[in-house]
């Protein structure tokens, strides 16, 4: 695919058409070798694009970025590999219900520049295990690693005699020519990963979508927790990849009792907390008060580096920049989503302010997505989460590995995390192959028995109210 | 290997079973030479074929583009076999029977 060239929405589309045609007759064995062959290349090419990415964005770290890409080949694929996506499904004798799986048809991907290999690759495994073709539209900062993820992907499906065009990239794409693809008749879903307003315009488009929304993720250490073991896992998290993941913690919440024990502990593994004078410069620094989001120019930049960005001095080896702060909002930038090893920091006198403080930072800008708590107090642990608006509450867990799952927990590995209808998404879960088939019924006559002993003459009698004739119909005879 | 025919107006080629990239692309050259040689209305029996291919599909659009929807038809199409051309649409290209 020429990457200079303008792009023709229609001729993309067409493409794509005709390899879902072809995908429409093969077995679950073809499309198995497709999706094997897929991982394996993007598995072995884990670190050469690791390194792309990292190099092409100037975000996070190239480890980090090999992990990504270890969960975004292995560990999808391990989730994936056994699961039934072609023909014939399940068959309940009983229900008289067989359910039949078959592809939603041509899906474009957009995908982001904070994770753009193992996005790309993510989504192409799973589009090509439910015989989807997919055309991938990356970040513009992210465009020659993130088509190096899709060719590597597409030669090692051609190997197995995948449909041609089953994956297609665009290089840049103007504004219009997005918007055209998204609304365009053939598409049959708009995978949307990226900044708020291309996910609001994927809902737009009059296309079936699932964007991912932004995150705002509290995380509140309760009094019952081992608090080093959770300022190990907090930073472990917000520092891996150098924040980069949206589901990473951004504000500590801790009660009055153990804040000097969780500040000592930040402090002994080179969290700076910031005064309110650095607090300012790095508000300036770190959001766009203009636009009510963080600054690209920081995301995924080391504390150090953010540090020297707002002349606040620090030691070279600081891990993470804490700003204590008084309450949330855009009055207070850092309480906002910011995708750096930056944390906002509250103190609480008890577990009810922990909690609307929790929900005053998960309303502000990060509904639906993830929220963190860590805690041995099972009773505390439920009604935290019950009053939480967020599609995954991670316990005890670094939130960035934890919401993505496959690692610290058994939710499905994946790199799009569903934000419910808070944000703006129709699915809390986290994406997988499942969310991109069509599952056919066919449904055998089985006649509800209390429906063909009941009376329904008992229907036309206008003096029998509800509970009556509810009566009659659950009647045990 | 491809079977040719001549019956009246019509250059009918059959094909075997299954039509996969590598087929195709052993047999196109042969295929579209008869068919430019015969310089007849072309017929595809797929009695035989079960699956095709990406490249089979860009054979037929070839075709369809140089002959035009009624000189080029598609005969004992199998069901899945015309599901695949119902959803590439090329139902609207050639007539599929």
């Amino acid at each position: 695919m020429d990457e200079a060239r303008v792009v023709n929405p229609d001729e993309v589309m067409e493409k794509s058409v005709r390899a879902a045609a072809i995908f429409s007759q093969l077995d679950q064995e073809h499309t198995d070798r497709i999706t094997r062959a897929v991982y394996e290349a993007g598995f072995n090419h884990r670190v050469k694009l690791a390194k792309m990415a990292h190099q092409e964005t100037g975000m996070g770290s190239w480890q980090d970025k090999v992990i990504k890409n270890v969960v975004a080949t292995q560990l999808v694929y391990e989730d994936i590999k056994k699961l039934k996506t072609v023909g014939i499904i399940s068959e309940d004798d009983e229900r008289g219900i067989v359910e039949i799986a078959q592809p939603i048809g041509p899906i474009l991907a957009i995908t982001p520049v904070t994770n753009p290999t193992s996005t790309v690759i993510f989504k192409i495994l799973i589009a090509l295990k439910t015989r989807n073709p997919i055309i991938i539209r990356p970040h513009r900062m992210a465009v020659k690693s993130s088509i190096e993820a899709a060719r590597i992907c597409y030669e090692a499906a051609l190997q197995e005699d995948a449909p041609e065009d089953c994956i297609q990239w665009l290089a840049q794409t103007s504004r219009e020519e997005t918007q055209a693809l998204m609304a365009h008749k053939n598409l049959a879903l708009i995978l949307a990963t990226g900044g708020g307003g291309l996910v609001k315009a994927a809902y737009s488009s009059g296309t079936p979508a699932l964007g991912v929304g932004a995150g705002n993720v509290p995380v509140y250490i309760e009094p019952s927790a081992d608090v080093t073991f959770a300022v190990e896992q907090i930073l472990m998290s917000k520092t891996f990849d150098n924040g980069t993941v949206c589901a990473s913690e951004q504000a500590i919440v801790v009660e009055r009792c153990i804040a000097d024990k969780v500040i000592g502990e930040f402090k002994k593994r080179k969290g700076h907390f910031l005064s309110d004078e650095e607090i300012k410069h790095l508000e300036a620094v770190a959001f766009d008060r203009e636009r009510g989001v963080m600054n690209l120019n920081i995301v995924g930049k080391s504390a150090r580096v953010i540090a020297k960005m707002c002349n606040i001095e620090v030691p070279s080896d600081v891990s993470v920049l804490l700003a204590p702060l008084k309450g949330v909002g855009y009055e207070y930038p850092l309480s906002s989503e910011i995708l750096a090893p930056i944390l906002a920091f509250y103190i609480v006198d008890d577990f009810e302010e922990a909690v609307k403080l929790c929900i005053d930072l998960n309303f502000h800008g990060g509904i639906g997505h993830t929220v963190s708590l860590f805690s041995n107090d099972e009773e505390r642990i439920k009604q935290f989460a019950c009053l939480m608006n967020a599609g995954r509450i991670v316990v005890n867990t670094p939130s960035s590995q934890g919401a993505v799952g496959g690692i610290y927990n058994t939710l499905h590995p994946s790199f799009t995390l569903g934000c419910g209808t808070g944000g703006k998404n129709i699915t809390t879960d986290n994406v997988t192959a499942t969310h991109l088939l069509n599952i056919q019924r066919i449904a055998r006559r089985r006649i509800n028995e209390r429906i063909g002993r009941f009376d329904t003459s008992l229907y036309f009698n206008e003096s029998l109210d509800a509970n009556t004739i509810e009566q009659q119909f659950n009647r045990n005879y | 290997m491809i079977e040719f025919n001549m019956e009246d107006k019509y250059l009918v080629c059959s094909f075997p079973e299954r039509l996969d990239t590598n087929y195709c692309a052993e047999n196109s050259d042969e295929l579209l030479q008869k068919i430019e040689e015969s310089g007849r209305e072309v017929i595809f029996d797929l009695q035989k074929t079960a699956y095709i291919s990406s490249a089979f599909l860009r054979i037929c659009l070839q075709i369809s583009k140089e002959k035009g929807r009624e000189c080029f038809s598609l005969t004992n199409v199998c069901p899945s076999v015309k599901k695949v051309f119902k959803i590439a649409g090329f139902d609207k290209l050639m007539n599929i029977r």
